[in-house]
């Protein structure tokens, strides 16, 4: 596979990722809520859901979407060959069967994965969906007019690094192959254990090669899911999805689709959205978000309403915040150095400034503290609550800083997004402590995301974060830690520019697992192998927190997304 | 709003040396002007006296308090008003627990030395710049009207976020925001000082020093400066609260001073989002810096009904309100819409 054809696609990756996670994280009652006495009729059908979000749906073409799982509003009208469990919790993170009978049967060490579609499964039109329309959509997701997807199909799958798609090439794929309509087989390049969680992303999605318009397939793309667009205004900016008649709960046991209509309006602020929820009067009582959480200070507000704080819903998305060393960059390139640091970040005043316990979890883990990706419990460097400043101070000495030491932090000018003006000043003022004068540099937000992914600018040490494309330690841990990831010419996000043969064979042979939760305790012992190593430091797990309007039933919120899933979503 | 060329011709003519002492005296007979100079003493006071203050109180502007926040409740103080106790006389910042009082006495010195800086490195430029264009040849002339026609069609606010984005980040930021909005506001100044100084020359006193040989330096200097000075201070007390808020705009936008130095702009940027949640700590810099404000206005149009005799005859006779707020009778003087950082206030809080 050639390098310089995936570094453009893992800048796409990066960005997005960060996107998901405020895209899709989110939240309804769930246990703080003290259950939450609006949950306790059963859901009806009927009705119309309104989402008021930030960001128009502007990307509406299965190939163009990048989700984890599938989305929120896409997974509504696009359903894959495997998806994301709709249940609350840990339980949330599994992936289940969708239109396919289960959830892949690998062979050949992995490299093979072969699917079978269930019966009876229509398009919104009637006519059957074939495992050849699978294909297809696969397929015109390599056109480069409908770039955005994730890049590992074009990673994995044998023969696809330079493919151009079925408009320049129409001999498709060799490496996916559909002996009979309700049969479809990858082969992938090399061993891939959780190939069945990237079967729950829209490029999965059927798509009727006759009914195909390229890029202006989005405008009205065929539904195989409870829902079709009906309407598409301005980009998506305002998106409007009725039932589809001719899709039945029968061969769809994960989507509710309890509401006749979904409306969905973006392009609004975040506090009007927040205001409007809160406020919750004509059709904003029957009202969600999937891209607005709430902010500390609107956290400090609903503390005091009772009626309000059962509408707060809690979710877990799978990502880290952390400080990025430059191990290439002096004094980082000392570990002891890197250590005084981690001895020293006093994590109360980083929670703190990052929403409070009630928005970040302390980290000192890098994997996510879920069982899905593998989490292991450890802490190299004990910096208790509030740091250990005796101890950096030591370990300062012992590298030849006795009187202190003056270093720089990166960060973005962005605030509220984890790597802002407000977690750098907790850092600085942590280490203060321990004989540390921090210098802060800021770069405008478009500015830093490229400097910091970049080998020849990369700073000495900065704020980043990271979230999974699906709840595993691999798609976690190689894209920051696999030496053969390191991207000279491009996006790079192996920062710490680790290249330990040893970690990258570990990698290769953890991949090869099918067996998820064991795959997931050797990411964990990785994770804690690298850890000591402290190439990062781990800071904090964001938690998310949504209002939903006080008719919104049946909220469900896994693990998976951390948002509530709004296939499941009643209105009253 | 565009800015208003001051017209020749229509500029004050009172001679400063003799009138210094009787404007002081009447400056200081007005009740709102004393105030408004008392308002400024005390800021200034307060921003010299910054660290004594702070330390008085026992705290410093940069430490962190997290026991004094409800973490789980996004970090907003505990107790009433933002966290107000004996030993935070104002409370403290949410989410971090800084101690607002010492935040609030430092950021005056970087509002107030900015403001007056950025006034000095205006005003200097614009007169030299004007006097240049006056007495300069016609050439000299066309190129610095057309300089200061392009510095004052610039959105400055746009330029001056991206040259603070483009300077090293080891550059002094109080110094630097000092630099960019002297550097973006002095085209008002220039035309005045050139439109004056036209007229001027015209008089027999330049005239009889021209033919008595002296040169265009020292005309400047000799015949030209003392006349210029009415008209200067005043188009520079105005140009003073719009640097204020200049100043507070670019830090509100997060291009101004670097963490963890407090500037009023800066602490309004963080508490926006707190203005339901924890009042207090919007409330604080918004008094502040509104105060600061109104304080130099009404002290820079009382300056300029002084120093303009026309104006002040005809406020007398017409409206009384024309001695504290900007007067829009375009009665010759400056207006108080100072070009370039008075752009940046409104975006700042629009």
């Amino acid at each position: 596979m050639s390098r310089s054809t995936f570094t453009p696609r893992r800048l796409a990756a990066a960005t997005v990722t960060v996107a998901l996670v405020v895209g899709v994280a989110a939240c309804g009652p769930k246990a703080d809520g003290g259950g939450s006495g609006s949950k306790d009729a059963a859901p009806q059908q009927g009705g119309t859901l309104t989402v008021l979000n930030q960001n128009p749906q502007d990307q509406f073409d299965p190939a163009r979407l990048y989700t984890s799982g599938g989305g929120n509003v896409p997974s509504l009208v696009f359903r894959t060959l495997t998806t994301r469990n709709r249940v609350d919790g840990a339980a949330g993170t599994k992936v289940v069967p969708d239109l396919a009978t289960d959830t892949g049967t690998p062979s050949e060490g992995a490299t093979v994965w072969t699917y079978h579609l269930k019966d009876g499964l229509k398009y919104e039109d009637g006519s059957p969906i074939t495992t050849a329309d699978v294909k297809y959509g696969i397929e015109r997701s390599f056109a480069p007019e409908l770039s955005g997807g994730a890049p590992f199909l074009r990673d994995w799958l044998v023969g696809a690094a330079d493919y151009q798609g079925p408009y320049k090439d129409d001999r498709g794929l060799a490496a996916i192959e559909t002996p009979d309509e309700k049969t479809i087989v990858f082969h992938l390049n090399k061993p891939e254990g959780d190939f069945p969680y990237l079967a729950t992303q829209t490029q999965f999605a059927p798509v009727p090669k006759a009914k195909d318009t390229g890029t202006k397939y989005q405008d009205h793309p065929v539904s195989s899911g409870p829902y079709q667009v009906v309407k598409n205004e301005n980009d998506g900016a305002h998106l409007v999805l009725k039932r589809n008649p001719n899709w039945s709960s029968a061969t769809d046991d994960q989507r509710k689709a309890y509401p006749d209509t979904i409306d969905v309006q973006s392009g609004l602020d975040p506090a009007v959205i927040n205001q409007r929820l809160s406020a919750s009067t004509g059709p904003d009582a029957a009202a969600v978000t999937t891209d607005t959480n709430l902010g500390p200070s609107e956290l400090a507000q609903v503390k005091d309403d009772k009626a309000l704080a059962s509408r707060v819903g809690t979710g877990h998305f799978g990502y880290v915040n952390y400080l990025a060393f430059n191990t290439k960059v002096k004094p980082f390139d000392d570990p002891k150095v890197r250590q005084a640091i981690a001895y020293a970040i006093n994590r109360t005043s980083v929670v703190n400034a990052a929403g409070g316990s009630s928005l970040a979890e302390a980290a000192t883990t890098y994997l996510p503290n879920q069982e899905a990706f593998g989490y292991t419990p450890y802490d190299p460097f004990p910096a208790g609550a509030t740091g250990n400043p005796e101890k950096a101070k030591e370990l300062l000495k012992e590298a030849g800083y006795p009187d202190g030491l003056t270093i720089t932090l990166t960060h973005s000018s962005e605030t509220g997004k984890g790597y802002g003006p407000n977690l750098a000043t907790a850092v600085q003022d942590g280490l203060k402590a321990a004989g540390i004068t921090v210098q802060l540099d800021v770069l405008d937000g478009t500015k830093y995301s490229k400097t910091i992914h970049t080998v020849g600018t990369e700073p000495g040490l900065f704020l980043a974060g990271w979230g999974a494309d699906w709840p595993s330690g691999g798609p976690f841990l190689a894209p920051i830690f696999d030496g053969r990831q390191i991207v000279t010419d491009g996006y790079n996000f192996n920062s710490a520019q680790l290249n330990d043969p040893s970690v990258n064979d570990e990698i290769d042979q953890i991949n090869k697992i099918t067996d998820h939760a064991e795959a997931a305790k050797r990411w964990g012992a990785l994770d804690k192998r690298i850890g000591e190593q402290a190439l990062t430091i781990p800071l904090f797990h964001p938690v998310y927190k949504r209002l939903s309007g006080k008719d919104v039933r049946n909220i469900v919120i896994s693990d998976w997304t951390g948002v509530l899933d709004i296939s499941q979503v009643a209105v009253k | 709003m565009a800015p208003q060329e001051p017209r020749a011709g229509e500029a004050p003519a009172a001679s400063p040396a003799a009138g210094g002492r009787q404007v002081w005296r009447r400056l200081l007979a007005r009740r709102t002007v004393l105030a408004a100079g008392l308002v400024i003493v005390l800021l200034a006071l307060i921003a010299a006296a910054a660290p004594l203050l702070s330390a008085i109180e026992g705290q410093d502007p940069t430490s962190f308090h997290n026991d004094l926040l409800d973490s789980a409740a996004g970090g907003v103080p505990t107790g009433s008003f933002g966290g107000v106790s004996a030993e935070h006389w104002l409370g403290v910042e949410p989410g971090t627990g800084r101690d607002v009082f010492a935040r609030l006495v430092h950021g005056a010195r970087i509002s107030l030395l900015v403001a007056v800086g950025a006034t000095l490195v205006q005003v200097t430029i614009g007169v030299l710049l004007g006097l240049a264009a006056g007495l300069g040849s016609r050439l000299l002339d066309q190129l610095i009207g057309n300089t200061t026609e392009v510095m004052l069609a610039l959105p400055s606010l746009v330029f001056a976020i991206s040259l603070m984005a483009i300077v090293p980040s080891d550059f002094p930021r109080p110094l630097l925001l000092t630099l960019v909005i002297g550097l973006l506001g002095w085209g008002g100044t220039s035309r005045l000082v050139r439109a004056q100084t036209l007229s001027l020359k015209q008089l027999d006193y330049v005239a009889a020093a021209r033919l008595a040989g002296a040169g265009r330096w020292r005309i400047a200097r000799r015949e030209l400066l003392p006349s210029l000075a009415a008209p200067v201070i005043t188009y520079a007390a105005v140009l003073l609260p719009s640097n204020v808020i200049g100043e507070a705009g670019l830090s509100f936008l997060g291009v101004g001073v670097k963490p963890p130095t407090s500037s009023w702009g800066q602490m309004l940027s963080g508490a926006t989002t707190w203005f339901r949640a924890d009042p207090m700590y919007v409330l604080l810099p918004s008094a502040l810096l509104f105060a600061t404000v109104l304080a130099f206005t009404v002290l820079g149009d009382a300056v300029r009904t002084e120093l303009d005799p026309r104006a002040a005859s005809r406020l007398r006779v017409g409206t009384a309100r024309g001695a504290d707020g900007p007067t829009a009778d375009g009665s010759g003087g400056p207006t108080p819409t100072g070009p370039g950082p008075s752009n940046a206030a409104e975006e700042a809080t629009a």
